[in-house]
């Protein structure tokens, strides 16, 4: 008996082990429209707090509260990164109480607008009388789907070209960033020479971290791209002359790849990287070097990025409206102001530039007014990139294996028939419908 | 083995204990009964939760794995079997089937082995032996998504410690990001060492309980050190090493935190990418949760397969 209950014991353990796990790693229940739950009055706000903006975040909602006396903001910590914020709002889709606000990023905000789970705001905004024309316009655009915006710009960036102004000295280069990625070529040897053997000329994000993200500047800037509208392009020539270009720099020496250039850059193990307009706080606060910041290479490539703010389609009209009324206040030119120098993100609305406080900061700041500067000459990203499911980490899977070694032409062909592949099975149905 | 006790008041006559009671013999189909009542009862609670909380999401999951399901859509249609045949059809199967094997059956091998070495070391009188068995097991409580931000420094090629070690011994530093074979080296590292704290106090507990007079015994005999620890010291840790042979199988299966924070599945997109790790991508990242559920069905028939011939294994280990 002792025998049996022991072994049976361990073994109905193991059993029951096993089965939660696949449980626990499985989605669970089964999909269901939620009646969204939440209070009218009190407006739940899901964030991830970009550019570590929580102090920021409650300073504004302290004056929104102020502002809108019966309304309370309840600001929740919904993930360390956009992708998770993502995870918990699905979860929330499937049963939980709905957010009234939530942060979406450029990746994850179309997946749900196409399964009708955020609200289309041109009604809303139509409604409440809300002119949109202050929002700047790529940015406010980014969030179209068939002719009607689903989010409202919010943390938005793109990279920048930083360097580190000692080296370019060293090296007797200018003050300036490239003006293309060949002249970048005339440079690099320059720079290895003046840095040494144990530093790196330039570190950019690898394939799991936004690498497919940065890359595309260098596509665009050889006249390639990742797609074009929803078709693959990845066996363009030009697009091809660019992940070779990306390949031959690391065979020469001259980039590495890291999983946050931003620490090492800071640390002055680095020359030079591209990386999101959110890290110039952090770099221009910890580098003990003069750090300039340029446009990117090639005039005009550069991809806009980051996130803005939606509202759930599965939520009452009173808490639609009024999810409106802190999306308004939250993204107004003052608030814009107060946002952009806590974080380094871009003004997301024309008229805050105007504003005296943010002339001074910029006067104060040129690395931030290179930001700025930058933003009339930005694109929105190819199709295959930022809407189609998983496609920032199927091309970064791509670029590591090419900075690896792996042959450019064959790598790109894979990317074109996965890209092909996961848009007619999961994209192409539902557009239009 | 039979009983040599007798309960006094079943006490025979003439053995000068109290006269036997008189009454009806005693209904053992309604002690049964009884016996069945109460053990439902105490069970219940538990059965409950099992069952809404773990076998209904499996069953939930297993019907998933037969659909298209986007996991922020409302709708998911029956596709078959197509998700299976995929899985099985798929170039990265292959990847991410070693990974989880690598890193399996290094994490369940080395973090018992060295649970098992340092158990026997601090199981003898060493001073200071309670303030290293705290610190063997610190990193066990400590979080996985901790220990990987904290492990970033160890490893990081270009000022890590590690890279500190081997620049002054002379030998290059691999680049453990960026390199498949060491990013998979690394997160089976940094699991082990946060695991071995576990192993090391369920053998040391084990060990507590062992009988020492069998040691003695065969000491005396003449056994050599080895002999003992083969033939009369492992055979009682028996089923200790099977319960960690399950526990921590199960645990690695499911390692998530450390792997998202060190490498998230990369590089180069899955070298790092475990089973556990591929459903959270499918599900979340490629927004395909019913291939998501596939993988997670999949998963679960393996390691069930697994536990049971571990049982099987034990069973027949205890009958030889």
């Amino acid at each position: 008996m002792n025998e049996f209950s022991r072994r049976g014991f361990l073994g109905l353990a193991g059993a029951a082990g096993v089965a939660g796990l696949a449980a626990c790693a499985g989605t669970g229940t089964a999909p269901s429209t939620g009646s969204g739950g939440g209070s009218s009055n009190t407006i739940e706000f899901w964030s991830n707090h970009p550019g570590n903006s929580k102090p920021v975040e409650q300073e504004i909602i302290k004056a929104f509260e102020a502002a809108n006396s019966g309304l309370k903001v309840k600001l929740v910590d919904a993930g360390k990164n956009y992708e998770e914020v993502a995870q918990k709002f699905n979860a929330s889709l499937a049963g939980g109480s709905l957010p009234d606000v939530v942060v979406v990023s450029d990746v994850t905000w179309f997946n749900f607008a196409l399964n009708k789970q955020l609200s289309p705001l041109d009604e809303l905004l139509a409604t409440a009388k809300l002119d949109t024309s202050d929002y700047v316009d790529a940015l406010y655009n980014d969030y179209n789907l068939d002719d009607k915006h689903y989010a409202l710009p919010f943390s938005r960036s793109t990279p920048l070209f930083y360097y580190n102004k000692d080296l370019w000295k060293a090296a007797g280069l200018e003050d300036r960033g490239p003006k293309d990625w060949d002249e970048f070529l005339t440079w690099a040897p320059k720079l290895k020479a003046a840095a040494g053997s144990d530093k790196i000329v330039m570190e950019l994000p690898d394939g799991s971290n936004y690498l497919d993200w940065v890359f595309q500047n260098m596509v665009w800037g050889y006249g390639g791209a990742y797609s074009k509208e929803w078709t693959p392009t990845f066996s363009d020539p030009n697009t091809v002359k660019a992940g070779t270009y990306l390949q031959n720099l690391a065979k020469d020496g001259y980039l590495k790849l890291s999983k946050d250039p931003a620490p090492d850059f800071t640390a002055g193990i680095v020359g030079c990287s591209m990386m999101s307009t959110g890290s110039l706080g952090g770099v221009a606060k910890d580098a003990k070097f003069p750090v300039g910041t340029a446009f990117l290479p090639t005039d005009g490539n550069c991809p806009t990025g980051g996130a803005g703010v939606g509202i759930p389609a599965n939520i009452s009209d009173d808490r639609k409206k009024n999810a409106l009324t802190f999306i308004e206040f939250l993204t107004n030119a003052q608030n814009t102001v107060t946002f952009t120098q806590a974080t380094g993100y871009m003004p997301v609305r024309k008229s805050a530039v105007e504003l005296p406080e943010e002339k001074a900061f910029l006067e104060k700041n040129p690395n931030a007014k290179t930001a700025i500067e930058q933003l009339p000459k930005t694109r929105s990203q190819d199709n295959v990139r930022v809407l189609l499911p998983g496609g920032g980490a199927r091309i970064g899977k791509g670029l590591d294996q090419i900075v690896q070694g792996q042959d450019v032409a064959a790598v790109f062909k894979a990317l074109d028939a996965e890209s092909q592949q996961v848009f007619d099975s999961q994209i192409k149905s539902k557009l239009g419908a | 083995m039979q009983s040599s006790v007798t309960h006094p008041r079943s006490a025979t006559p003439g053995t000068g204990g109290p006269p036997p009671e008189v009454g009806p013999p005693p209904r053992r189909s309604s002690g049964r009964a009884w016996e069945w009542s109460l053990a439902a009862l105490l069970l219940l609670p538990n059965l409950v939760l099992l069952i809404v909380f773990t076998y209904r999401p499996l069953l939930d999951n297993i019907r998933l794995s037969f659909t298209d399901w986007n996991v922020s859509s409302p709708i998911a249609n029956p596709v078959g079997l197509s998700n299976y045949i995929e899985w099985f059809g798929r170039d990265d199967t292959k990847i991410i089937v070693g990974n989880t094997l690598v890193f399996t059956v290094a994490t369940v091998g080395i973090s018992m082995a060295v649970g098992l070495g340092l158990a026997l070391l601090l199981d003898q009188k060493l001073r200071g032996r309670n303030l290293v068995r705290s610190v063997v097991f610190a990193p066990f409580v400590i979080s996985g998504a901790a220990i990987g931000i904290a492990f970033q420094f160890v490893f990081d090629p270009n000022y890590g410690l590690i890279r500190d070690l081997l620049v002054r011994i002379g030998v290059g530093v691999p680049d453990f990001y960026q390199e498949p074979g060491w990013a998979l080296f690394m997160v089976t590292v940094t699991y082990i060492w946060k695991n071995i704290g576990y192993t090391f106090v369920i053998y040391l507990a084990a060990l507590q309980g062992r009988r020492a007079d069998l040691d003695e015994a065969a000491e005396i005999d003449g056994a050599s050190a080895w002999t003992r620890f083969r033939r009369v010291l492992m055979p009682q840790l028996r089923p200790t090493t099977f319960f960690l042979s399950i526990t921590v199988l199960l645990s690695s299966v499911q390692v998530f935190d450390i792997i998202n924070v060190m490498t998230r599945g990369g590089p180069q997109g899955n070298a790092t990418t475990t089973l556990v790790y591929q459903v959270y991508q499918e599900t979340f990242v490629n927004q395909r949760a019913g291939y998501g559920a596939t993988v997670a069905t999949v998963m679960f028939v393996i390691l069930l397969a697994v536990t049971v011939v571990q049982v099987r294994f034990m069973d027949r280990g205890k009958k030889a």
